[in-house]
């Protein structure tokens, strides 16, 4: 009996000797090169597998296995499996997102008419120099650069690796640029700025040759911008016969249309819920 | 008249055959699809519309079953329909260099619960974070060279896109054995 004993014992401590192992650090940063070991007898074959990487190569079991900094860019879970002639044995480890040092900086609307409150959206995700979301806390400042205006700031700490802002649109048509900064990086972005709707539409009318030349004065929104070519008025002519409405779009910053008016007729024009003065023409007059 | 009876009885019977066969490998491709629940109390700063909340949920599912599919057959295209930007480039990666490697990826998905965290306020990316059990298997050819269970932790962003919502990041920040 205390032979029997002895030999598995013996056994077991052999098992114990040649079985392969292989240890990771728990947590290793982004972009930082490590050393797996293992420990074992003999050829194995290593194979790492990350969130955007597979490999596999040969190594002598009871090395270290140098991994490259290039080989662990990418934050995640890695899978680190070591096959000897005794079987497979694995570990995995964290590859955690380095410092903040980059953003992606989204923005919408790319246009928006001038003085909508709020109505500009920007959002900064924020990342390291590889392209992982950094969720820890960091300071991101936001910054609008209005043509002819001193530049406006806001800083936002990002939450779960995003920071937000809403942004209202200036009084005056035009380019601005939004921007996003974390330490010595940025992002910017520009977004147009157009007219309002129109405001104080005026319509008059003189004799065409087929009719009457309906046309507008040129087409501003309340605060002297120009409503860019384009934008739709509606013509709409009332007269014995019905209705009859006419879609033009403005050119060189007016719309008109040329209408076939019989007997007495009432004249509005309207552009989006703007509606303007309203004229009555008559016909053979 | 005997025969035509006969001839009747086999073509019901057939059809029962059919209908059978047509309902259970409906059942088994609906099973297929991993299970996911939105938690979406605590959304900001844009409240979820009734539509995203059904549409994120299974957009997510079905990427995650293109995912699978695609980490074990490694077939990139599968890619294309539910991801976008860093996620489909990454995931292109890892299945251009399991090709080289001669690996696959096996995922049994044991469902995700899904925390959306933050939804822009012009609705343009959303962010969620997805407890997801996972049995995963990485093979070596046919041989199975490593298989365990995971309960994982991803940190995820999705975006609109024509027609369905896309995961445009993914990006696990733990896990641990079950």
């Amino acid at each position: 009996m205390p032979t029997q004993l002895t030999i598995v014992l013996m056994m077991l401590a052999a098992l114990s000797v040649s079985a392969s192992e292989i240890h990771a650090p728990a947590q290793v940063t982004a972009g930082t090169a490590i050393t797996i070991r293992t420990s074992g007898s003999g050829d194995a074959m290593f194979y790492l597998v990350g969130p955007a990487s597979a490999s596999k190569s040969k190594v002598q079991a009871r090395s270290d296995i140098p991994v490259d900094s290039d080989q662990l860019e990418h934050a995640g879970r890695y899978v680190a499996v070591l096959c000897a002639s005794d079987g497979c044995t694995a570990t995995n480890f964290f590859v955690k997102p380095a410092a903040a040092n980059k953003l992606s900086f989204l923005v919408h609307p790319s246009r928006i008419p001038v003085s909508s409150s709020g109505g500009i959206s920007a959002v900064a995700i924020v990342d390291d120099s590889f392209r992982n979301i950094v969720l820890q806390p960091s300071p991101v400042t936001f910054s609008v650069m209005a043509k002819n205006e001193k530049p406006v700031s806001a800083a936002r700490t990002s939450e779960n690796g995003v920071a937000w802002v809403r942004l209202s649109s200036a009084k005056k048509e035009g380019p601005t640029r939004l921007g996003a900064a974390i330490g010595h990086a940025d992002e910017i972005r520009v977004v147009q700025q157009v007219a309002a709707d129109a405001c104080n539409l005026r319509i008059k009318a003189s004799r065409g040759k087929r009719g009457f030349l309906i046309e507008t004065d040129p087409v501003h929104d309340c605060a002297g911008n120009s409503v860019p070519d384009g934008t739709v008025v509606s013509f709409t002519a009332s007269d014995a016969a019905g209705k009859t409405t006419v879609d033009v779009p403005i050119k060189r910053g007016v719309a008109k249309i040329e209408m076939p008016i019989e007997g007495q007729a009432k004249i509005t024009v309207a552009s989006g819920v703007v509606t303007g003065n309203e004229l009555e023409v008559a016909g053979g007059q | 008249m005997k025969a035509l009876r006969y001839a009747s009885l086999l073509i019901v019977a057939a059809s029962l055959l059919l209908g059978v066969v047509a309902y259970h490998l409906r059942a088994t491709a609906d099973d297929e699809l991993p299970r996911v629940q939105l938690n979406a109390d605590n959304i900001g700063p844009r409240p979820i519309e009734d539509l995203t909340s059904k549409s994120v949920p299974r957009d997510y599912a079905l990427a995650w079953q293109t995912l699978e599919q695609a980490l074990e057959e490694n077939r990139t295209g599968l890619l294309d329909g539910y991801f976008t930007g860093f996620a489909k480039q990454d995931f292109t990666q890892r299945i251009n260099s399991q090709l080289k490697s001669e690996l696959r990826t096996r995922y049994t998905d044991r469902g995700h619960k899904l925390e959306a965290l933050f939804y822009s306020p012009s609705g343009d990316v959303m962010e969620l974070r997805d407890r997801a059990q996972l049995d995963m298997q990485i093979l070596d050819g046919g041989k199975v060279i490593y298989d365990e269970p995971v309960n994982a932790e991803f940190t995820v962003l999705m975006t609109p896109g024509a027609d369905r919502w896309l995961v445009r990041q993914i990006q696990a920040i733990g896990g641990e054995k079950p």
